[in-house]
């Protein structure tokens, strides 16, 4: 590892504490991915391959030859150039279409990185000063990290990517000067100017409420629920407590979730003010050694609706069987039966009592919930028939037990973010768009409305991708559906990218650079109105 | 003086010598009639100070800012620290505006010249400026000088007025919306129901309002804290603060050339030697500073610490000083447990660095030693990462009573020359019966003498810290040499130095 790696997140610290340098061939962590990648063979059955990086076997998800290929086919420089840049003009106003170099080639591979050449020499001022970082592997096991890179235009990056066919590109903060003039700066010359503000959530620390048997980079269907939950709820804080608009979710291509609020005024916050958006999102949930954690009541309007976010989600996923089973089995009630406050434990010991007598045919763990809720709001609320409160239930026991069902969703489904990513312009963060290199998968974008119908192991890999394409031009182009070409200008609208692409395009992509836009000309109008010259 | 003026106002010209026999006051607050309370000190005010008065005034708020530090120091609850602060600003900045704004401007630009400085005037004064702006919304009033306490209902309006001329753009959320946010607002911690009925609330950026959005402890909605009127004092406190702390950053640089030549010949030395002035018996002791050692008296620097070492301190750390004379570096419990050390006896991070620059730079280059070391002596004097003040920990590893064999002590106090053979045995008899803070004491009577009968030597501790029986050797020394004042007292004491 290079000398800055301090300021990466934690996807690349991962690297180096591991040790363990992807080999050129996959066949050790295979195993993890099979039934997913049987999947991917089921959906889109083998042809004989004409490609020769996509001759290694079906196993192989991720291959230098197979990320040279995404480099030099798929990996959507204009998308990304188009939203670095915020550069309304990279973008066609009429068909909402990225502008793209007109006769883009439509099968030939070795054209495509040929391409890309006359436009955006017209580029923005901030993409030049952006800083991007590159892990890539000289040699097979050694592992090179580049700092402050940059690039004047769309076809400088998409040169170096290209070349350097980094394992990993990492964005980082908009600088006063090219970063890659680092070196000929005075020190202390180069300084941060803007920077997305930026959310990391990984599954990695939700280790002790995962009960599907996951644990470290692991993930599956059943603990993959819990990003779903973070993601509610940051999208609706940020979207109504903050007033941003212009949210960017993406798979980190592994184990979790990154989000880009990309607003102007998210761009220009201070580190402190980045820690302070940050704190306001973050729930001490307590340690498994120090259970006690302690919300205090009335609940803060925020911390109100991601409960209300949280609770069904809590029930529906977390409670059952099938879920992480909360209150599934005797020996699961009786651990969370443990769990509320010793004043309560009349109301512990009824439910403990009732729900252990008919074993077999007792309530769901939906109707359990329910039940447990209203015992502890009849115990304190003195109503109903259950066990009563004594007379002398002080009021701090009493918010603890009125707090128990929050703080045992919250325990268990809070987002759980790794602030120090969000506290710095200067942090580094993994580009969308890359390919994770431990699963092949790549950083797709995420649908901020459809957050539930993202199943991450249907995320195209490296060899999918490759698959895909083969096939479009087996086919001839065009293929069975009439539609599918239409308007075919990139080599990944050929495959199963184009639709995560094409949303992300059109519901973070055009109302971003259409803001943009708005305001670029609200500030030309200003200055005019200013000194009058209209 | 306006060389510490804020980047916002760059006034012409105001100096504060030009006429230093005449006493007008015109400018900023020649009004006298106290109008403001509090004041954001925004604007470099301009009239005519004699050099006396100069002085004078400076003095005046150096004792309320060294008072405020003192008081911390103590952790005086808070309403006694409110009652003897306001008793300190009524004895010290009573008179008018002038003083206070003066005197204000005059330590700005006597303690923008370094960082150590700086952050001291910076803390100290958004202290003062917090407490006074709290009592203006507490209804308090008066702080500045006399009068303003004209008792219940209207310090909401002094507040009101103190924002208004402060550029302070509160958006006042109307009856209506408060009645419909009332569920949002009445569940924020900390709102008292029968307060929020009469309460008023005012919409800002959550920029402006980052203390209270992140302790959610205002209800944020579209881009917006909607803060009570009380609790707008930590916004504005926060503005306060990060505008002086610009100030004086850019104050700083330009220091030298800021201040004219002829300027510089006569307030020059009055500046520079302000934060040294003495300003009378600092009252308690600090508690935290028990085994401080005044100024510079004793203190230990790069140029002393060779003698002070096999003078004045205890084995343990005495091996430490060697094994850096010797191998010149030290391994990292060693370089925090000594450096620990130096800076409780008082060594300031300029000499700390210039000392082990020194020894380190005899097997590295300066620019290694810059790049692995500095940053930790500068953190262990809080100036990086979460600049916390560590204090020279009690408990010590490394003990060589506790840790040596037999004969590796016996050979190690021999070669020390350590008192005679009969103190070098009562030491290894300690040792051998395992009280090792007795040795270390016995250690500590071999070679200072008579030290029990010398008034003013502290010997509390001397078998427990090192940092104690440093202090009690250099007393110790001082009684002997006929220097008074060493008493391990509070490092706020500051010696009195030639006044011009």
């Amino acid at each position: 590892m290079g000398a800055a790696t301090d300021a990466v997140d934690d996807d690349e610290r991962e690297f180096g504490a591991e040790d363990d340098v992807v080999p050129a061939v996959k066949s050790n962590n295979d195993v993890d991915y099979d039934d997913a990648d049987a999947d991917a063979r089921r959906d889109a059955p083998r042809s004989s391959s004409s490609s020769s990086s996509s001759s290694a076997t079906t196993s192989v998800v991720y291959s230098p030859e197979l990320l040279g290929v995404y480099y030099s086919r798929l990996f959507p420089y204009d998308l990304l150039h188009s939203w670095l840049s915020y550069d309304p003009s990279s973008i066609n106003p009429g068909n909402g279409k990225v502008v793209t170099p007109a006769k883009a080639s439509s099968s030939s591979s070795s054209s495509s990185s040929s391409s890309y050449s006359s436009s955006s020499l017209s580029s923005s001022s901030t993409f030049p000063r952006r800083e991007f970082s590159m892990t890539i592997e000289p040699t097979p096991g050694s592992e090179v990290y580049i700092r402050y890179q940059s690039f004047s235009s769309r076809e400088d990056l998409a040169a170096a990517v290209m070349r350097r066919r980094p394992t990993k590109l990492d964005i980082g903060a908009v600088f006063n000067h090219p970063p890659k003039d680092n070196k000929s700066l005075p020190a202390g010359k180069l300084q941060t100017v803007e920077r997305e503000l930026v959310f990391d959530v990984d599954l990695t620390d939700y280790d002790e409420v995962r009960n599907c048997g996951c644990a470290g980079a692991d993930i599956c269907p059943k603990c993959w629920t819990y990003m779903g939950m973070a993601m509610g709820v940051m999208d609706a804080g940020l979207r109504r407590d903050f007033g941003f608009r212009h949210l960017a979710w993406f798979y980190s291509g592994r184990r979790g979730v990154h989000c880009w609020v990309c607003d102007e005024s998210a761009r220009m916050l201070t580190n402190e003010a980045r820690s302070a958006v940050a704190s306001y999102f973050e729930v001490n949930l307590g340690s498994d050694k120090n259970k006690g954690f302690n919300l205090s009541a009335p609940l803060h309007p925020a911390l109100a609706r991601a409960y209300e976010i949280l609770e069904p989600r809590f029930v529906d996923s977390v409670l059952p069987e099938d879920g992480h089973g909360l209150l599934a089995t005797r020996a699961s009630w009786t651990r969370l039966l443990l769990t509320l406050p010793k004043a309560a434990h009349p109301v512990a010991s009824r439910l403990e009592e009732r729900w252990g007598r008919s074993p077999g045919r007792d309530a769901t763990p939906r109707e359990k919930w329910r039940e447990l809720k209203s015992e502890l709001a009849s115990f304190v609320g003195g109503r109903g028939g259950g066990a009563k409160a004594p007379k002398t239930l002080s009021s701090s026991d009493r918010v603890r037990i009125e707090m128990w069902p929050v703080e045992t969703v919250f325990r268990q489904t809070y987002p759980r973010l790794d602030i120090n990513v969000s506290k710095m312009q200067n942090h580094l963060l993994k580009s969308p768009f890359c390919v994770h290199p431990k699963t092949g998968r790549v950083c797709v974008p995420i649908d901020a409305d459809d957050f539930d119908s993202f199943d991450p192991f249907a995320v195209p890999t490296l060899a999918s991708l490759v698959r895909e394409l083969d096939e479009y031009e087996a086919r001839g182009g065009g293929g069975n559906d009439a539609n599918a070409d239409g308007g075919v200008v990139h080599d990944w609208q050929k495959t199963s990218l184009r639709g995560p692409f094409e949303r992300y395009r059109k519901k973070v992509l055009i109302p971003l650079l259409n803001d943009e836009r708005r305001s670029a000309r609200e500030e030309r109008e200003r200055r005019a109105a200013v000194v009058g010259d209209f | 003086m306006n060389v510490a003026g804020p980047a916002r106002s760059r006034p012409s010209s105001s100096s504060s010598s030009d006429a230093n026999s005449k006493r007008g006051h015109h400018g900023h607050a020649a009004d006298g009639g106290s109008s403001s309370l509090v004041d954001m000190y925004l604007d470099v005010p301009s009239f005519e100070l004699s050099l006396d008065e100069f002085e004078e005034y400076a003095l005046a708020r150096l004792k309320v800012l060294r008072k405020i530090e003192e008081m911390k120091t103590r952790n005086l609850p808070p309403d006694l620290f409110r009652s003897q602060l306001d008793a300190s600003i009524k004895s010290n900045l009573r008179s008018n505006d002038i003083v206070d704004v003066a005197s204000h401007f005059i330590l700005r630009a006597a303690y923008c010249r370094n960082e150590d400085l700086r952050r001291w005037f910076l803390t100290q004064e958004c202290i003062l400026f917090r407490h006074r702006l709290e009592s203006v919304s507490r209804g308090g009033g008066g702080s500045r000088g006399g009068g303003g306490n004209n008792g219940g209902g209207g310090h909401h309006d002094e507040l009101r007025d103190f924002l208004a001329r402060n550029d302070f753009d509160l958006d006042r959320v109307s009856a209506a919306d408060k009645e419909r946010l009332r569920d949002k607002l009445l569940s924020v911690p900390g709102t008292n129901p029968v307060e929020f009925n009469v309460a008023e609330y005012y919409r800002v950026p959550f920029v402006q309002a980052l203390e209270l959005v992140g302790r959610r402890e205002c209800y944020v909605a579209d881009g917006n804290a909607y803060v009570p009127l009380p609790r707008v004092v930590s916004i504005v406190a926060a503005k306060f603060r990060s505008s002086l702390s610009r100030s004086l950053a850019s104050a700083g640089g330009i220091f030298r050339q800021a201040v004219s030549r002829d300027e510089r010949a006569r307030i020059g030395p009055l500046l520079s030697s302000m934060n040294s002035q003495y300003t009378g018996p600092s009252g308690g002791a600090g508690s935290s500073a028990a085994y401080g050692i005044d100024g510079e008296e004793g203190a230990p620097t790069a140029a002393n610490v060779d003698e002070l070492a096999s003078r004045s301190m205890p084995l343990c750390m005495r091996q430490l000083h060697r094994g850096l004379q010797r191998d010149h570096k030290l391994k990292h419990q060693g370089r925090l447990q000594y450096g620990l050390f130096l800076k409780g006896a008082g060594m300031s991070l300029e000499e700390h660095t210039l000392f082990f620059q020194r020894e380190f730079a005899k097997i590295m280059t300066g620019e290694q030693f810059n790049k692995q070391y500095a940053y930790s002596i500068r953190h262990m004097h809080g100036k990086e990462g979460k600049r916390a003040t560590y204090t020279p920990g009690a408990e010590h590893h490394g003990c060589p009573y506790r840790h040596y064999d037999d004969a590796s002590l016996s050979a190690l106090l021999g070669l020390l020359k350590i008192g005679n053979a009969v103190d070098r045995d009562a030491i290894m008899a300690h040792k051998r019966d395992g009280n090792f803070q007795l040795a270390c004491s016995r250690h500590f009577e071999a070679v200072h003498p008579g030290a029990t009968s010398l008034e003013g030597v502290n010997l509390d501790g001397v078998g427990n810290h090192p940092n104690a029986w440093f202090s009690a050797s250099v007393s110790y020394h001082n009684a002997k040499s006929g220097k008074g004042g060493a008493t391990g007292g509070s490092k706020n004491v500051v010696k009195a130095e030639g006044v011009a």
